[in-house]
């Protein structure tokens, strides 16, 4: 999409259908987008819109079944991950592209230390001993702020705290070096003070690393901090995906600026009511013909209703949006 | 040295539960249990000849009396001798218990592996075809009574009508061999009886097992399958595993064997047991119950210091 350079991840009309009880569920429909080296980009939306299962596709981690990759095309560093077989994608996982998850607590292995679960991704992928391994690991925890690296890492996940064992995620993460780093809501379940730590650590090592970040979050505050671009998906498609100073001076999807309006935030005049987006998000199993969104959309029209808009450039600089009827934008420039 | 203090400490806290459970059996087996006095008497006894077998017997005593001779037999393993065929009740138990093991110990053993490994297809294929298969079967297998597998295996493999492999009955064991032909049937009906059960069992904690989050993080960080499935999988499913299998052990001992030695014709514990309360044998009775309260306060206790090995969770406190 932005052509100056080969993208480092690049995905293609991805589709991710869970059968369940009551028929196929399109969990993620028509998903393209690209990640550049170096790159930060922020994947946002409220809980079930895809964003997840999307981060987890490209690990080829869907679980399975119920759920499949039912179309489109993953390519990593020029090579199509949908497909591959599980063999030849264990070699990918854990040092090419890392990931780390939203519930430290349940993440880790319980019953096996820190150091062992650590070491174990260090010889797997970089073939060392077992005491370079070890000395590697604990050079990692050194580097994500853990204090006393060589004690801790002889600790069982229960002995540590939630921000701790997120920090030996990460450490683990990145113990292969790897070019891609999946955070799944990696903060989620943190106190605030814990969350802008791991952000920090996060961000700085991705700069140390250089190593692109897919950061999958619902939190806007998140992404206006860490991320340069930003897609916003609503059921299980992409509405906008925008330069971040554009998405937050200028939303163009009525969606992308519900959302936005909808955080709450220090404001000059207090407000009677929070604004707030009118309506639920459809069923997945019954959805409408046109726009997801049009039921809930304060510019719908019967255009909406009936068709459902393609994702498409907006703009000079490798924007895309999907709505009929979007907002001007900055440069008030037709929708294309 | 931790654990030796624990093994002392939970021993001792078994001591109530033992005396627990023989206060109830030995409440129940002198009140409701079968009175001696009147096998021993001839035909319309007088009185006094009625209070002096009762002396005999020790039926005069107070029940605390009674009771605590009763615990103190336990502590010494001397029962005295059986009822109805004066045999030392020590010397019956010990020639009968190792036939009971090596009768019991394959099937169960094997009802167990078998279980698991089926259970691991089942789950390793979930909802597909095979786990449907599996599943089903193991209902089947599930609803057949005992006694109609013991008999229809007994006739499949062991009679002139069927195969006739395999002897009937009994337990002449004098090799290996005879050792071999004479377990395979009691075996394979233990197994067909366990394994659905089994199967079932090991089946739903495996797949917990499989869709925890620790799960997912080691394929995230590309942990091949057997890896994940010894150590991701199996570790930490054996908190069920083992108290499933460690608390079934004195059940298998005492009453499993019980209706597959009558229905063999094998001198095992079960079939003193099962004598023994047919014919109201209070001396062998009193011991089987016993030492059955002892070995579940045994299996408890295993299973708690093999919970401590596995999961690093569980403290020894």
């Amino acid at each position: 999409m932005q052509a100056d350079t080969q993208p480092l991840l690049s995905v293609r009309d991805l589709v991710i259908e869970f059968t369940t009880e009551n028929g196929v569920v399109r969990a993620a429909d028509g998903i393209s987008f690209d990640v550049h080296e170096n790159e930060t980009l922020g994947i946002v939306g409220e809980s079930g819109c895809g964003k997840t299962v999307t981060g987890l596709s490209i690990l080829g981690l869907i679980p399975s079944p119920p759920g499949r990759v039912a179309g489109g095309s993953i390519r990593f560093m020029g090579r199509e991950l949908v497909g591959l077989p599980d063999s030849e994608m264990r070699n990918i996982r854990g040092r090419d592209i890392s990931m780390i998850f939203q519930e430290p607590m349940t993440a880790l292995n319980p019953v096996f230390t820190v150091g062992n679960q650590m070491t174990d991704v260090l010889r797997r992928h970089r073939g060392l001993t077992r005491r370079q391994a070890r000395d590697a690991a604990i050079e990692m925890l050194a580097k994500v702020g853990i204090p006393v690296p060589a004690k801790r890492i002889d600790e069982y996940p229960h002995q540590l705290s939630g921000g701790m064992r997120q920090r030996v995620m990460i450490a683990m993460a990145l113990s292969c070096d790897p070019k891609l780093l999946i955070a799944d809501e990696p903060t989620t379940a943190l106190d605030v003070t814990t969350q802008a730590q791991v952000l920090e650590q996060i961000a700085g090592l991705q700069s140390e690393f250089k190593m692109a970040v897919v950061l999958i979050t619902h939190d806007l505050g998140i992404v206006a901090e860490t991320c340069r671009r930003a897609i916003v998906m609503y059921c299980g498609r992409i509405v906008e995906n925008a330069a971040i100073e554009r998405l937050f001076e200028a939303p163009r999807h009525p969606y992308a600026k519900g959302l936005l309006e909808s955080i709450p935030r220090l404001r000059r005049e207090r407000l009677d009511e929070l604004p707030i987006i009118p309506g639920r998000v459809p069923n997945l199993l019954h959805l409408p013909p046109g726009c997801r969104f049009a039921a809930r959309c304060p510019r719908a029209d019967a255009l909406c209703r009936e068709q459902s808009p393609a994702l498409v450039p907006a703009g000079p600089h490798g924007d895309f949006i999907a709505c009929h009827h979007p907002h001007p934008g900055q440069q008030a420039e037709p929708a294309a | 040295m931790e654990i030796l203090q624990y093994t002392v400490r939970k021993l001792i806290s078994g001591i109530p539960l033992v005396l627990g459970v023989t206060l109830i059996s030995f409440l129940l087996m002198v009140y409701f249990g079968p009175d001696k006095t009147y096998e021993l008497l001839g035909k319309n006894p007088t009185a006094q000849e009625i209070a002096e077998v009762r002396t005999q017997l020790g039926y005069d005593q107070p029940f605390l009396v009674r009771y605590v001779d009763y615990l103190r037999e336990l502590v010494t393993l001397e029962f005295g001798n059986s009822d109805s065929t004066g045999e030392d009740v020590a010397s019956l138990l010990a020639r009968t218990i190792p036939i009971s093991l090596a009768l019991t110990g394959p099937g169960f053993v094997l009802g167990n592996l078998l279980g698991v490994l089926l259970a691991l297809f089942a789950a390793f294929y979930r909802s597909t075809w095979v786990d449907k298969a599996i599943m089903a079967s193991a209902v089947v297998g599930m609803s057949i009574s005992f006694l109609i597998v013991i008999i229809a295996f007994q006739i499949i493999f062991a009679s002139s009508y069927g195969l006739g492999w395999f002897p009937v009955r009994g337990w002449s064991v004098h090799s290996f061999g005879d050792y071999l032909s004479y377990v395979a049937v009691p075996t394979m009906a233990m197994v067909f009886v366990a394994l659905g059960y089994n199967t079932r069992f090991y089946r739903s904690v495996l797949v917990e097992e499989m869709t925890r989050d620790h799960v997912r993080t080691a394929r995230a960080f590309g942990v091949p399958p057997a890896k994940l499935f010894y150590k991701n999988i199996l570790k930490n499913s054996m908190i069920p595993i083992i108290t499933r299998v460690v608390f079934s052990i004195p059940l298998v001992i005492i009453s499993g064997s019980l209706l597959i030695e009558s229905y063999f014709g094998i001198p095992g514990v079960g079939k003193i047991t099962y004598d023994a309360i047919i014919s109201g044998d209070q001396p062998v009775l009193k011991a089987v119950v016993g030492l059955t309260a002892i070995l579940f306060v045994l299996a408890q206790l295993l299973t708690d210091i093999l919970y401590r090995a596995v999961d690093p969770r569980i403290s020894l406190k």
